[in-house]
């Protein structure tokens, strides 16, 4: 995929010549992305002196990626065959629950038939789709049509050969095999025939015989006796008379597909054999000086087809390296003429006989693969397949491990089995594409601890906002939209130690925008306390940077998360008491913006009884208290109300005068503008002359004392 | 490989270092203009553009490390002014500080949105390398300088971010390994291409006169070629961010040409549990011939029973060493003698070594699942490298460069070999 080696755009020396950039004290230097599979490349200077230089070159960074991101039709076929992989291990994870054995039970092999199928057809209809001339709204095609038929005759290929129909496994494969070849390879062409059947005499074009011959090799009756048809009008008699003879022969060649049991089908053949003979022994009789016509010599050609159907192994071989064919028609013929009976398991021994005289071409990797299948190497055809396209490779491995195709222990260097590793060398080809981390990280998880850790690497940075091509929104709805759609893939995988990280982050992020309720329910989601205390901070720190407003619109975001972690037992009861207070603080404050002074000065009162209150911010509630004391209409406190009051006020004035006065004031005086302890101490005198004045009030007019709420 | 975008004009100087933030969707550089910049990926197109660029040092940048996102938008430099300079992105920030003078060629960004938020003054030279921790450790970060100190700073207030605290001040050269001194003379025993070589962590420490000396004469006896001393040297770090180990980096510095894995501790003194030396049999005297290791990379192990280690240094060799955490029964290594005395203890052998850049190797580095190595040499080229089917053979995958390719495309040629 791709070159192994660029130089890139713009270059900044001639090529060769980099040494001299290193002489004036530049080098090249790198960086990896975790984004994708890209680097940063940039010129950096060999030795740093410590000083700006004097250059004022302008120095670029640039981009590469070492994978081809996946685009256009490769990304759909990626996305889709996912989907069949999801299933097979929907499969293959059900099968824990059961027998060991299970997986090779038929009911189990039918399954990876099944799905193995499904690739197949999905293949298919890839490469159809590749194939046909019309504009493209996702940009050209990255992968050619042929390289989706090279996938669709390997992935059918493997299918014919290690997934056959249970129950078949030791049926003979050799009109399998014909079938897949003449749909994969088809030979002759249907215009070769076009052009012979319009001729009224056939048999003098130069191609006549030739094409007979490959009809005949690749099973193709109905061609084949068309043109033994034509031969009633040869001149010749003798062939007339041959032909007459040929034509019940090829006519009633048994087809496995027409027997219902392997034995009457051995059988006929047999017989069908004999007849074959009695051809041999009537060309036999055909005198030498009959045997050629005005063009040729008929006889020979018409002896090499009943060589063919006799199963005369040098006759198919020579034939078909006449007609350019290579060791898989070989193989195909082999096992329709010589052996009808070929069984899977015995294949291995043909194809290695007839590779050790037709190799297979090296230069073509669909070539290898099928060597490989053919000669029951997996191991091997999954080495070229890795070269050919990753996916092929990753998909064949995935069904090879479960079907005992390949060894399950794991490398003692990789520590990854050979099917892990095929999966996870696709799955960091998908990295290449971010968008794609869904289906990236579902390989991964299928890959034991190593791949799991390596699917936790991506899952954990995929960024917490939308795609942008998705429907824009504001940032938060963005994180909480990507955040829910990470959850459920670390919901689906357990991968707890994710989930909450991305909380983190999530928290972290929400607290920079100010989305406090955000930011609770995440740390809460996350477990984490710590974080958590720091949100409520900020959003008490609102309080004293911003002012009351500010504040209480923040807070009530996080009422309702109160309540969600009171209904939990939560062994960090100190946090849920932070968040409390600065939930019921914010109240306070809604309940003056409301006027409803009654609720507020009630629970100013609570929050001191109940304790919610931190010290620090005793002063501030008491400051907050004044305005509610000096209310005109009517007495919010009752007497015992502003005794408490009193009583903090007291104890604060105490522990100032020792010296503590930096675990009370430190809230207040934040938010007196360059004000000290001091001008804090000045501000709460305030509440104690609005306290003396409250209790005057009270002695004065006790009538017109609110009730206690 | 495939080109996949470029920023024209980044830097006015030769950018000394950048560095992805967790997502990969930033980018800081940094310069010998004394600058940092900040890029932002543009999903939709792929292109980059500044979010911010200010002069964060009164010299050249040394590096630039982000720490992980759940601290917040943070990332900490470091300098040849000596000072470790801690930043910090957010929405209702002020520009940055008062030296923050834009040059007049440059668009200025809108708004500046990066913070100095501390200044760390420490060091006692040049600031090489800085790295924030792994996040599970806490808003720690570690910082490497000719003056041969690791130090470790501990952050105490984290929203400011205004108090760090340091937590270790080690000097790298004398600390002492864990291990008894029995251990050394093994080392010579091991054939240096056994590819399963132990090596033997550093003897006992030297005393503390032995010590003090050293510093006073600023090394220069005991070390060759002090003119060249900065020149010639390497000052690298990087944090196995592996949790269950505990916090452990690898710090190689001046031009001793080892890499010393450093374990941090609460409860103890820092120590060297091991020493990548390429070379161990090699007697003391030919020091002076040790190449420096200019740079060193821990890859993220993601679920392996041991950890990669990727060096790089001015020998021209990018070594991956392979580590093996302690009490860990091997039965690979055959010699029993050999295994009783590798208990307890880590070890660390080669598993590639590689000289195809045949000159200075200035960076190597991890991707994030530790699978694919990049080294960047003198030679003009960045080269990635891949571990073969099976995991026992690092191949290479693949080059970068910058020279004018060949009309009829031979310039490939001389890498063909490299096409795995």
């Amino acid at each position: 995929m791709g070159t192994q080696n660029i130089n890139l755009l713009p270059p900044l020396v001639e090529s060769g010549r980099f040494e001299e950039l290193v002489q004036s004290g530049q080098t090249i230097s790198a960086t990896t992305s975790p984004f994708d599979n890209s680097l940063a490349i940039f010129l950096s200077p060999t030795n740093i002196s410590g000083f700006k230089s004097d250059s004022d070159q302008e120095e670029p960074v640039y981009f590469a990626s070492y994978d081809v991101v996946p685009s256009s039709e490769r990304r759909l076929f990626i996305a889709d065959t996912q989907v069949i992989f999801s299933m097979f291990h929907g499969m293959l994870e059900s099968a824990k629950t059961r027998e060991p054995s299970w997986l090779q039970s038929p009911e189990a092999l039918e399954l990876m038939r099944k799905f193995s199928v499904d690739y197949v057809n999905f293949i298919k209809e890839c490469w159809i789709h590749a194939s046909q001339p019309m504009p493209r709204a996702d940009g050209p095609l990255q992968f050619s049509a042929d390289h989706y038929r090279s996938l669709y005759s390997c992935f059918s290929l493997f299918v014919v050969l290690y997934l056959p129909e249970p129950g078949y496994e030791d049926a003979p494969v050799g009109e399998d095999l014909m079938e897949w070849l003449n749909i994969h390879f088809i030979e002759p062409s249907t215009e070769e025939g076009d052009h012979l059947s319009s001729l009224d005499k056939p048999w003098e074009d130069d191609d006549f015989w030739p094409y007979l011959k490959r009809v005949t090799l690749r099973g193709l009756t109905k061609a084949s006796l068309f043109f033994f048809n034509t031969l009633l009008q040869h001149p010749s008699e003798d062939l007339r008379e041959l032909a007459k003879t040929i034509i019940p022969v090829v006519e009633s060649q048994p087809r496995l597909q027409n027997f219902s049991a392997e034995r009457d089908f051995a059988f006929a053949s047999r017989r069908w054999k004999d007849r074959v003979k009695a051809v041999r022994i009537e060309m036999d009789r055909v005198p030498e000086e009959n045997r050629f016509d005005d063009f040729e010599n008929w006889w020979d050609s018409l002896s090499d087809i009943v060589g063919i159907l006799e199963g005369r192994n040098a006759v198919i071989q020579r034939v078909c390296e006449d007609l350019g064919a290579d060791w898989k028609e070989v193989c195909a013929a082999w096992g329709i003429f010589s052996d009808s009976r070929l069984r899977r398991q015995d294949l291995v021994d043909v194809a290695a006989e007839v590779l050790e005289t037709m190799p297979p071409d090296p230069t073509n990797l669909e070539d290898m693969i099928h060597s490989a299948l053919f000669s029951g190497k997996p191991e091997q055809a999954l080495r070229h397949a890795s070269q050919f396209d990753t996916w092929l490779s990753a998909h064949f491995a995935d069904i090879m491990e479960p079907l005992g195709l390949l060894e399950i222990d794991e490398s003692a260097e990789s520590e990854l089995s050979r099917r892990d590793e095929y999966i996870l060398s696709y799955a960091e080809y998908l990295h290449s594409d971010p968008t794609q981390w869904k289906t990236t990280v579902a390989y991964m998880y299928t890959c034991g601890d190593i791949g799991r850790e390596r699917g936790d690497e991506v899952l954990v940075r995929v960024p917490l906002r939308l795609h942008p091509s998705e429907t824009p929104s504001t940032p938060e709805e963005a994180i909480a939209q990507a955040v829910k759609e990470i959850s459920e893939v670390c919901f689906n995988h357990q991968r707890e130690a994710v989930r909450r990280t991305v909380c983190r982050v999530a928290a972290q992020t929400c607290v920079r925008h100010k989305d406090y309720g955000l930011a609770v329910s995440y740390c809460i989601s996350a477990e984490d306390w710590v974080s958590l205390g720091r949100v409520i901070d900020s959003i008490l720190d609102e309080y004293i940077k911003n002012g009351a407003t500010a504040f209480a619109k923040q807070a009530s975001k996080i009422a309702p998360s109160v309540q969600e972690l009171q209904s939990r037992t939560v062994s960090e009861a100190i946090f849920v008491h932070r968040l409390v207070f600065a939930v019921r603080y914010s109240q306070i404050h809604r309940y003056k913006l409301e006027q409803d002074f009654t609720s507020a000065a009630s629970d100013i009162v609570t929050l001191f009884r109940e304790e919610i209150a931190p010290k620090s911010w005793w002063p501030v509630l008491l400051c907050d208290s004044v305005e509610l004391l000096q209310y005109g209409p009517t007495l919010l406190f009752s007497t015992s109300d502003a005794a408490e009051l009193l009583s903090k006020l007291e104890e604060i004035s105490i522990r100032a005068s020792q010296g503590s006065g930096d675990d009370y004031l430190s809230v207040l005086t934040r938010t007196i503008k360059g004000g000290g302890e001091k001008e804090a101490l000045e501000r709460l005198k305030v509440v104690r002359l609005a306290l003396a004045r409250y209790f005057a009030r009270c002695t004065v007019g006790s009538d017109r004392h609110a009730s206690p709420a | 490989m495939i080109q996949t975008g470029l920023i024209q004009n980044a830097h006015s100087d030769l950018v000394t270092d950048a560095s992805y933030d967790f997502y990969g969707l930033r980018l800081a550089t940094c310069s010998l203009d004394q600058r940092i910049k900040v890029w932002q990926l543009d999903e939709e197109n792929g292109t980059w553009k500044v979010e911010d660029d200010w002069k964060a040092h009164d010299a050249a940048v040394s590096r630039v490390s982000w720490a992980h996102p759940e601290f917040g938008s943070i990332i900490a430099s470091s300098s040849f002014d000596r000072t470790v300079k801690i930043w910090e992105h957010s929405p209702d920030a002020q520009p940055p500080t008062v030296n923050g003078n834009g040059s007049a060629s440059q668009s200025q960004p809108s708004s500046s949105k990066w913070a100095e938020r501390a200044v760390l003054l420490d060091a006692r030279g040049t600031v090489r390398a800085v790295a924030f921790a792994p996040h599970h450790f806490g808003l720690k970060l570690a910082t490497i300088s000719t003056d041969n100190f690791l130090r470790v700073y501990e952050c105490l207030e984290q929203p400011s971010l205004a108090t760090w605290q340091l937590s270790e001040e080690i000097d790298v050269h004398t600390l002492p390994s864990t291990s008894s001194t029995s251990v050394h003379s093994r080392a010579h025993t091991v054939a240096l291409a056994t590819p399963t070589q132990t090596i033997a962590p550093e003897g006992a420490s030297p005393s503390l006169v032995a010590q003090a000396l050293l510093q006073q004469q600023g090394s220069a006896a005991s070390r060759p070629g002090f003119g060249n001393r900065e020149a010639d040297g390497g000052w690298c770090i990087s944090w196995c961010r592996d949790r269950y180990w505990g916090e452990i980096l690898a710090a190689g510095c001046g031009i001793s040409g080892i890499i010393k894995i450093i374990q941090l501790s609460p409860s103890r003194r820092p120590t060297t549990i091991l020493v990548l030396d390429p070379s161990p049999s090699a007697p003391v005297a030919d020091a002076d011939k040790a190449f420096a290791v200019t740079c060193v990379s821990w890859a993220p192990s993601c679920g392996r029973s041991y950890h990669l280690i990727a060096t790089g240094g001015r020998d021209g060799h990018v070594r991956i060493w392979k580590v093996k955490p302690a009490a860990d029964d091997d039965g690979e290594q055959g010699d029993d003698a050999e295994m009783s005395g590798d208990e307890g203890r880590w070890t660390a052998s080669v598993v590639g070594d590689f000289d195809e850049h045949q000159s200075t190797v200035g960076r190597v580095e991890w991707n994030v699942t530790g699978t694919v190595l990049s080294s960047a040499g003198n030679d003009g080229r960045v080269r990635l490298w891949k571990a073969a089917l099976g995991g026992n053979i690092w191949r290479p995958a693949g080059s970068v460069g910058v020279e004018q390719a060949e009309e009829t495309g031979t310039d490939g040629d001389k890498d063909v070999d490299m096409q795995s």
